[in-house]
């Protein structure tokens, strides 16, 4: 009989955030010290710009680490999914499931994002009491939709990048200079007008740029128009969707 | 005929042979050794855009810092060796006894990160006024620090299970230790109240002490004291318990 032979019935559809959720839940309840980790290091960097910088540039700072923080979290990603496929051998798992990359890539963003989300809250929080005036409500948004671009372009690329590494050796300081390299050169912690002039050239080439110059203009940190905020959001949706495709166009989602 | 004064030595037997091994294995990290001086050339990019006049002072720092932060190299391979590979058991129960092992990894792991080291220095000598004294304290106060962060890092490697936490627990041990004491900046910006918590990090009071050559006057006699004597017991016994440690959980095994 047909109904002796037939394969078992599997789901072909399943929540995904809700499932990875979980992961990252579970990641930094068993590993508290995991949490810390992410949580802290915006704070140690802050703390040393407050001693060595005017205090006036503070909220700038703050704004600075929100977005550095979000932009590790592609690392954390692109460690995430090396671990899992080349330590813990589940790649080919989730290969088999009804997850497609992209799934997949939203699902270890978002358990990452739960590890950076204490950090990033009492940043905001902190970035309130700070301010030495109060902005309105869009400023706060401004910030959330950066941030939610910011999030997706860089867990793209560390997702991508975890596809092409052999080695956990590697995870560490590939993942250091990417990401570091990358919120270093833009202008997160400070004015882009302090920059050297070659080094601004080299900084409009990077999303996180513009994503700083739209938060620090929305905020009332660093001046801009209205035509020049509407540059930024178009030059940041624009670079991070080109990068968001190259990434994913890189991505190994089968062994070949 | 052979004495026995070699017994003390045998405490450390294998350390060359075993330090050449890591130092081969290190070499072939050339990402890992390019990315070990990001965290100081950020913290230099910061003090330069920012505050240009604690150059100097950030340099000497940079120094230390990457000295300091071979503890955490140390940590990363002897979790790897241990967790990942699987392999230290092999290497003990080789004529290597477990002292020469943590000390072969430390120095092979020293050899390795050497050259960004002495790019620094390299930087310093041309930007900082490195009289011979300085120099002398430099090397002093830095094998210091190297011997203190290498012996916690092995300490503390034995203590993980699992490596998908050891980069960033480890980045962030090694940065509240070299980030958050003045070790990039002067020791006058830190809280006064806390300067002897300081004063008692060996990477702190290395620069300090440092700092006080730089600028005469900086720290009071006793607060020199402190880092002095600070820093050299607590290298010995950091050491000293790294070695027992070292012979300890191999025992276990």
């Amino acid at each position: 009989m047909a109904t002796a032979t037939s394969m078992p019935a599997t789901p072909h559809d399943g929540r995904v955030l809700p499932a990875f959720g979980v992961i990252g839940w579970r990641w930094i309840s068993r590993n508290p010290a995991a949490a810390i980790a992410p949580i802290l290091q915006p704070f140690i960097f802050l703390y040393f710009l407050s001693l060595i910088s005017p205090p006036g540039l503070f909220p700038l700072e703050i704004l600075g680490a929100m977005l550095f923080t979000t932009q590790n979290i592609g690392s954390w990603v692109m460690g995430d999914s090396a671990t899992w496929r080349i330590e813990l051998a589940v790649q080919d798992m989730f290969i088999a499931s009804p997850l497609g990359k992209v799934r997949y890539l939203f699902g270890v963003a978002f358990s990452n994002l739960i590890a950076a989300a204490p950090a990033l809250i009492v940043l905001a929080v902190l970035l309130d009491v700070v301010l030495p005036h109060r902005v309105p409500w869009t400023a706060w948004l401004v910030l959330g939709g950066c941030l939610t671009v910011v999030w997706i372009l860089f867990s793209s690329i560390g997702v991508a990048i975890s596809s092409r590494l052999t080695s956990q050796r590697e995870i560490w300081p590939v993942g250091n200079l990417t990401f570091t390299v990358v919120g270093m050169l833009s202008p997160l912690y400070y004015p882009l007008s302090y920059l050297p002039p070659t080094w601004q050239r080299i900084a409009h080439f990077l999303p996180t740029t513009y994503a700083a110059l739209l938060v620090q203009g929305a905020f009332g940190i660093t001046p801009a128009t209205p035509t020049q905020m509407v540059e930024y959001v178009a030059l940041l949706l624009g670079l991070a969707v080109v990068g968001t495709f190259v990434a994913l166009r890189m991505y190994r989602w089968r062994a070949p | 005929m052979r004495t026995e004064p070699a017994h003390r030595l045998s405490l450390f037997r294998g350390t060359v042979a075993f330090s050449l091994t890591e130092f081969r294995v290190q070499a072939h990290e050339g990402i890992a050794i390019f990315t070990s001086m990001i965290t100081q050339v950020v913290l230099l990019i910061f003090v330069t855009i920012l505050a240009r006049q604690y150059l100097s002072v950030a340099l000497l720092g940079a120094i230390l810092f990457s000295l300091f932060t071979l503890g955490q190299r140390v940590l990363n391979e002897a979790a790897y060796i241990r967790v990942d590979h699987k392999l230290n058991q092999l290497y003990l129960a080789s004529p290597l006894t477990p002292g020469g092992y943590f000390l072969g990894i430390s120095v092979g792991v020293l050899l390795t990160y050497l050259g960004p080291i002495l790019v620094l220095v390299a930087i310093a000598v041309v930007l900082v006024p490195l009289t011979p004294i300085l120099g002398l304290e430099l090397a002093a106060v830095g094998i210091a620090v190297w011997l203190f962060a290498s012996s916690m890092g092995y300490v503390i490697s034995t203590t993980f299970r699992d490596m998908r936490a050891i980069w960033s627990n480890a980045s962030l041990l090694f940065n509240l230790f070299g980030v958050l004491p003045p070790v990039f900046y002067p020791v006058r910006l830190f809280p006064l109240a806390l300067r002897p918590i300081a004063l008692l990090m060996p990477p702190s009071a290395a620069s300090a002490i440092l700092q006080n050559t730089l600028s005469p006057g900086t720290l009071s006699s006793s607060d020199l004291l402190l880092a002095v004597v600070g820093l050299a017991v607590e290298t010995v016994v950091m050491f000293v318990f790294a070695v027992a440690w070292a012979r300890r959980t191999a025992q276990e095994r």
